[in-house]
């Protein structure tokens, strides 16, 4: 286990300054909060953010991006998070398909996709699930097959947040035929086009009553051959290397963290009970940060801390969960979506999302048995 | 970590991997108490470890004490470490008290506790005082005239009734009657060091022994689980297993990192909100680890002679110890809620801090 104590560096500090003062003057005092990095879809804000160079940052500036380091994407990330801002336009593309693009892309995919995501403008959804394959991704049926110029994709992807919302996803597929006791073998990932003839849209109506994510019905849809992301029949390797990039970042820790924060600001009085809830959310949450902080160190040190990850995604999300029902305890209330106050509305919210928390992005379960075998060996 | 300290670790596991044994752990667990590991400490400077060297100690910081006691942590050590360096003989050192020969304990004001002390005559009843019996002296603060004073209490004068914390180690109460003070025994205490200070650098340590406990407690589940065979295949192959032990990694890296960051942000003293913060998230930790290592463990982890109890009843004590996770978790609490809303998330966010 390398989970190493680290300190922000005067540079690091600095741009954390720079990013409170932004998001300061750029949220209306009464904006209410987005829950994590899923919660609200603002293109005017993602190219705001994008102009200051907080979009991208992982991206080379060859391709327009910003070069920047693991901490200091980290750095923003929590800060973004922290106050709730409305990063869900381009969030997925930023975190996973550009990492994608710059490792498994072409030179033409990154020339042609990179400095829209940079700019805050170009918005990714993730084709993974489907009605039959959830944790067992392997086990996909969409289908490609070669035709003149390209590939034709049938198939139907489920989950799909935001494809109502974004330009591309990147849909893993079978462009091989299933073989006996290789299923890994002759899957890839091919970039298509939300808006392309053929791609239907639908919602799935989210629990909360919102419009997150979709059906998306693929139906003999032309993908020209270029957009095959990476190598031809190593989609697998590429989206289990995908999922491990967004394991522990600080959108796994803080998704809750306003409703805490809108309740202090509530109730200033704090009886002896709540300041001890108050305190022991908070000792945690500091804990939790110090070993994302830490991962994000080591990424920047060249490490792979694919277990570490996979912990810190774990615990937490599970703390993002704890956190909510810690405070709907400790409020005595009844919940409604439409309360006055505004700790009370996340409050329903977060009720009514967070076990999502622990599905997305790969399930506990699924984590716990990736993280245990690491441990083991 | 600093070379200097990471040395340090070294040595010390070494020492302890040679003299504190689980069957060293055993034995000693009638009396709670290890002279040959006493003894061998001492030669070596450890308990005095971040008493500076002016004073009579070895020098270091409280980084370096909290090292060390995480390696004691890990070994279950039967002698008051924490006690005689890191809490007393600081309040000592900065009294410019003696430090005496033996160990050293302290007194942090419970809430049954009286001390009163007029002109030179000392009378106190101090309960719970870890290694109490065995200390040559006990570190308690007292008011007389209104001025505050650190008094070096001698054990010798006092009558001592034995207590014990869950895992045997001593934890006495100590009355003294009317004792006349010799003059090395009794200072005017300098501003920030009282039982609130004294209070944080105790929960600090058990903070620090707990993330050393819970880091070994991990190893032992880890290589049990992957021994044990139920079912024809080791009991580690179970899924429902696999997420104890993922658990208790969690719970075990989770608690060391906290200790590390308040230990390294000591600079020279700990501060209130590291160390309130790490004390709750290790007690926290404490119990849930406990709970999946004993459960991974199946019976073999109920029998007193296995190395996990040893571990599991000290992490049951040390949590509450200097306070417990409510006491910490509320504290921390009151201070956040009176800092207000928008200074929350910049105390969450504030992590090790730069030189
Ligand atoms: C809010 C939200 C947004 C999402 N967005 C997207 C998206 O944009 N694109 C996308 O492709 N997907 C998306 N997903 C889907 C997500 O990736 C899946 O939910 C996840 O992979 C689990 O699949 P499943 O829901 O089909 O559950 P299943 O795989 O059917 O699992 C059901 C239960 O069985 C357990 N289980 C399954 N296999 C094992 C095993 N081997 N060992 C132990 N337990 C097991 C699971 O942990 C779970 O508890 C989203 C999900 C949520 C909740």
């Amino acid at each position: 286990m390398q989970f190493a104590p680290t300190v922000l560096t005067p540079a690091e500090e600095a741009l954390r300054a720079e990013v409170r003062e932004f998001l300061a003057a750029e949220l209306p005092a009464d904006h209410r909060p987005a829950l994590g990095f899923a919660g609200r879809h603002d293109p005017h804000f993602s190219r705001t953010l994008a102009e200051r160079g907080w979009v991208g940052m992982a991206i080379p500036p060859e391709y327009g991006g910003h070069g920047r380091s693991a901490v200091d994407r980290f750095i923003v990330a929590e800060e973004l998070l922290a106050a709730g801002a409305p990063i869900g336009a381009h969030f997925v593309a930023d975190r996973q398909t550009a990492p994608a693009l710059l490792h498994f892309g072409t030179e033409e995919q990154r020339r042609r996709f990179l400095p829209g995501i940079a700019a805050g403008e170009v918005y990714f959804s993730l084709g993974m699930s489907e009605p039959d394959s959830g944790s067992d991704l392997a086990s996909v049926r969409t289908r490609a097959t070669r035709t003149d110029g390209g590939w034709t994709v049938t198939g139907t992807k489920v989950w799909t947040s935001e494809a109502h919302n974004n330009h591309f996803f990147a849909v893993l597929c079978r462009t091989s035929p299933m073989e006996e006791g290789s299923k890994h073998a002759g899957l890839s990932q091919l970039i298509v086009d939300l808006h392309a003839p053929g791609v239907t849209v639908s919602p799935i109506p989210y629990l909360d009553g919102s419009h997150h994510f979709n059906e998306v019905a693929l139906e003999e849809v032309f993908v020209p051959g270029d957009m095959v992301l990476g190598e031809l029949g190593s989609g697998w390797r590429q989206v289990t290397s995908e999922l491990a990039y967004e394991r522990s970042g600080p959108d796994r820790w803080l998704s809750t963290f306003p409703v805490l924060r809108e309740w202090l600001r509530e109730r200033p009085d704090l009886t002896d009970a709540d300041a001890a809830v108050l305190g022991r959310l908070a000792a945690r949450a500091r804990a939790i940060r110090h070993l994302s902080l830490s991962v994000a160190r080591s990424l920047d040190a060249g490490e792979a801390p694919a277990v570490e990850a996979a912990l810190v995604k774990e615990v937490g999300t599970r703390f993002e969960q704890d956190l909510v029902e810690a405070l709907r305890d400790a409020a005595e209330t009844e919940l409604d979506q439409g309360s006055g106050s505004l700790f009370r509305a996340l409050l329903a919210e977060a009720v009514l999302t967070s076990p999502s928390y622990t599905l997305r992005g790969g399930t506990t379960e699924i984590l716990r048995s990736v993280a245990a075998k690491g441990l083991a060996s | 970590m600093s070379d200097d300290r990471t040395m340090l670790t070294e040595v010390a596991t070494g020492l302890f991997r040679d003299l504190c044994t689980p069957e060293d752990v055993v034995a000693a667990e009638p009396t709670g108490w290890s002279e040959r590991l006493w003894t061998a400490l001492s030669e070596s400077g450890f308990p005095a470890v971040s008493v500076p060297e002016e004073a009579g100690g070895s020098g270091g910081d409280v980084a370096d004490a909290c090292a060390l006691l995480t390696v004691a942590g890990r070994f279950a050590a039967p002698v008051p470490l924490a006690e005689t360096g890191l809490l007393g003989g600081w309040a000592l050192a900065a009294a410019g008290l003696e430090l005496p020969e033996g160990p050293v304990s302290v007194a942090v004001d419970r809430p049954d506790d009286a001390v009163e002390l007029t002109g030179g005559r000392f009378s106190a009843r101090l309960s719970r005082v870890p290694w109490g019996r065995r200390s040559t002296r006990v570190v308690a603060f007292a008011e007389s005239g209104g001025q505050r004073f650190v008094v070096s209490a001698p054990t010798a004068a006092a009558t001592v009734t034995p207590g014990r914390n869950l895992a045997a180690e001593p934890r006495d109460t100590l009355v003294w009657d009317d004792v006349e003070l010799a003059d090395d025994a009794l200072a005017p205490a300098p501003t920030g060091v009282d039982t609130e200070a004294l209070r944080l650098r105790g929960a600090l340590a058990r903070s620090a022994q707990i993330a050393g406990a819970l880091a070994r407690v991990a190893e032992l589940t880890v290589r049990y689980t992957g021994e044990r065979q139920q079912f024809g295949r080791a009991v580690a192959r179970f899924q429902a297993v696999q997420a104890h032990l993922v658990t208790i990694a969690e719970e075990a890296e989770l608690a060391r990192l906290a200790v590390e960051v308040a230990a390294l942000n000591a600079r020279p003293d700990p501060s209130f909100p590291d160390v309130a913060a790490a004390k709750s998230a290790a007690g926290e930790a404490a119990t849930i680890a406990a709970r999946a290592s004993h459960q991974a463990h199946g019976a073999i982890g109920m029998t007193k002679e296995y190395e996990l109890g040893q571990l599991s009843r000290r992490l049951w004590s040390w949590r509450d110890e200097f306070g417990g996770e409510r006491h910490w978790s509320r504290e921390l609490g009151r201070q956040l809620a009176a800092e207000g809303a928008d200074a929350l998330w910049p105390r969450i966010s504030t992590g090790l801090v730069g030189a």
